[in-house]
């Protein structure tokens, strides 16, 4: 191990980690919107947007991040449409995530029992207000464990873009040591960098799930 | 406590289960590398007399350099790397385990053990030595460039500050652009097809490689020209072994030598490159014997 080779290298893994997280929120964004959106269609039957979101969800499920990355930025150019290597990442992580928080937002949803909503009627309460006060708390507090699993797994997702020219940590790494040859601080660099993406992400995630127990019914 | 008996039962029954799966894989790992020895261990290699009695030989080859080294329709390994390697099984009697190849771990599966020897147009340079141990020379490099016709780059100084050179990372020509034009933005790729696709759909301005490799891409497709033939110093390109294995070096060394007496490279261009590059690059390529002065030469030949 040698430590000038690692401070040589650090502004690099950093630049990586800035890259990757970069690409990786706004791919998270779009998959939490495009989550909501399809477990929506899916979870109140709205005809065709239904069988959209659910076409959507079994392609993206069904294919690895590369296949989505290759497809996005060497095949569609052959028709003419150019997305720039970062676009695609975010693209990419934005669709395939989008289908994986679909189905972890509707599990939520499913989650709550209809006889809450009938309560919920026959107190009186307008669609509007079930919706808000009663069904919507408890589906987003029973689903942040599972969405927050998904976050994780899209930030490690990232890992492939290498494919793209995409220089993120782990393509960083890989590159340096085509170079240079120096494997064990290349890939002890790496190890710590993902953990200082990923670990604080965990820890906000625990926190978020505690803070919103309350919600949680009969517990 | 009955409760907590079920549940410590239930965790104790899945370990145990995960143990046994696990112990299965042990084993049969243990199967496959009765051949490749001890080789997981780190910075391990296998002497000549280990790969003799094993009866294979792991040489690593690209599977996507065509004339180099590719995989052909039928699945076969072919090219100017793949016939070299396949004339040392035979003069080591014994069989080939090629092992696909990426330009970036080239290194790292010999001190890994995960071949004996790459074959996959190694370009000798002073920091891979360091590494790795080179054996004579069987061949040619320098760097060159491609680029479009409707747009050809000449000379470095015509790429502009927002344009991108492809390079395929690991490769000499990336190392070289990073370490004398730090200023030429990189675009690279982990792997020679899918820069060769990123090229063609017009990412880049130009594509850095072995001049050899881009010689090759502008005569197989139409439209793009070799705007810098030949770029930094001449190089050769040599069969690597782990950094230390000393007999393997040493026969590798004799069967080059050998071969020369029978021109055997001239025959290897004619097998496999001729029908890309014609008969005027034979002796500009092909280095017989090791060359005159022999091991790790880097110095211009030619």
């Amino acid at each position: 191990m040698d430590i000038d080779v690692i401070t040589a290298y650090l502004p690099r893994f950093w630049d990586a980690l800035l890259l990757t997280l970069r690409i990786g929120w706004q791919g998270v964004a779009l998959a939490l919107a495009l989550g909501v959106a399809c477990a929506a269609a899916v979870h109140w039957k709205i005809p065709v947007l239904r069988q959209i979101a659910g076409g959507y969800i079994g392609l993206f499920r069904n294919t690895p991040l590369l296949v989505q990355l290759f497809f996005l930025y060497f095949a569609l150019p052959k028709i003419g449409v150019r997305i720039s290597a970062e676009t695609c990442g975010k693209l990419g992580l934005g669709l395939l995530g989008g289908a994986y928080m679909a189905e972890t937002f509707r599990s939520g949803l499913e989650s709550i029992p209809l006889i809450q909503t009938e309560s919920a009627q026959s107190l009186g309460m307008r669609p509007a207000q079930v919706f808000g006060y009663v069904i919507l708390p408890q589906a987003v507090a029973s689903s942040v464990p599972g969405l927050l699993a998904n976050v994780i797994f899209l930030l490690k997702e990232t890992s492939v873009f290498s494919t793209v020219s995409l220089m993120d940590l782990m393509f960083t790494a890989k590159d340096l040591i085509g170079m240079y040859a120096k494997t064990i601080e290349c890939l002890t660099l790496l190890v710590i960098f993902y953990l200082i993406m990923l670990l604080p992400v965990s820890v906000l995630g625990s926190w978020l799930e505690r803070r919103l127990r309350y919600a949680e019914f009969g517990d | 406590m009955k409760k907590f008996i079920k549940k410590f039962g239930i965790v104790f029954l899945s370990l145990t289960i995960a143990a046994a799966l696990l112990a299965g894989c042990g084993a049969e790992t243990a199967k496959t590398a009765e051949g490749a020895d001890a080789a997981d261990a780190a910075g391990a290699f296998r002497t000549l007399e280990e790969i003799k009695s094993s009866g294979t030989v792991n040489i690593g080859v690209f599977s996507d350099k065509s004339p180099f080294g590719y995989v052909d329709e039928n699945g076969e390994y072919q090219g100017y790397d793949v016939y070299f390697a396949n004339r040392i099984g035979e003069d080591l009697g014994v069989k080939i385990n090629y092992v696909s190849t990426e330009a970036a771990n080239r290194i790292e599966y010999l001190q890994t053990g995960k071949v004996d020897i790459i074959l996959a147009n190694f370009t000798v340079t002073p920091e891979r030595a360091q590494e790795v141990d080179f054996a004579l020379p069987y061949m040619n490099v320098a760097l060159g460039v491609v680029s479009p016709e409707s747009a050809p780059i000449t000379s470095l100084d015509e790429i502009g500050a927002d344009d991108q050179v492809i390079v395929i990372s690991g490769t000499t020509a990336e190392t070289y652009l990073e370490k004398n034009n730090p200023e030429i933005k990189l675009q690279k790729y982990d792997a020679y097809a899918e820069a060769k696709t990123a090229f063609e759909n017009g990412n880049g301005v130009a594509w850095a490689n072995d001049n050899t490799e881009v010689i090759a891409f502008a005569i197989e497709n139409p439209g793009y020209v070799v705007g810098i033939p030949s770029l930094g110093s001449a190089d050769t390109i040599a069969p690597a072994v782990a950094k230390g294995n000393a007999t393997l070096l040493d026969w590798l060394n004799e069967e080059i030598r050998a071969l020369g007496e029978e021109n055997f490279f001239h025959a290897d261009y004619e097998a496999t490159l001729l029908d890309t590059y014609g008969k005027e690059y034979e002796d500009t390529l092909v280095v017989e014997g090791g060359g005159a002065e022999g091991a790790a030469d880097t110095s211009a030949k030619q």
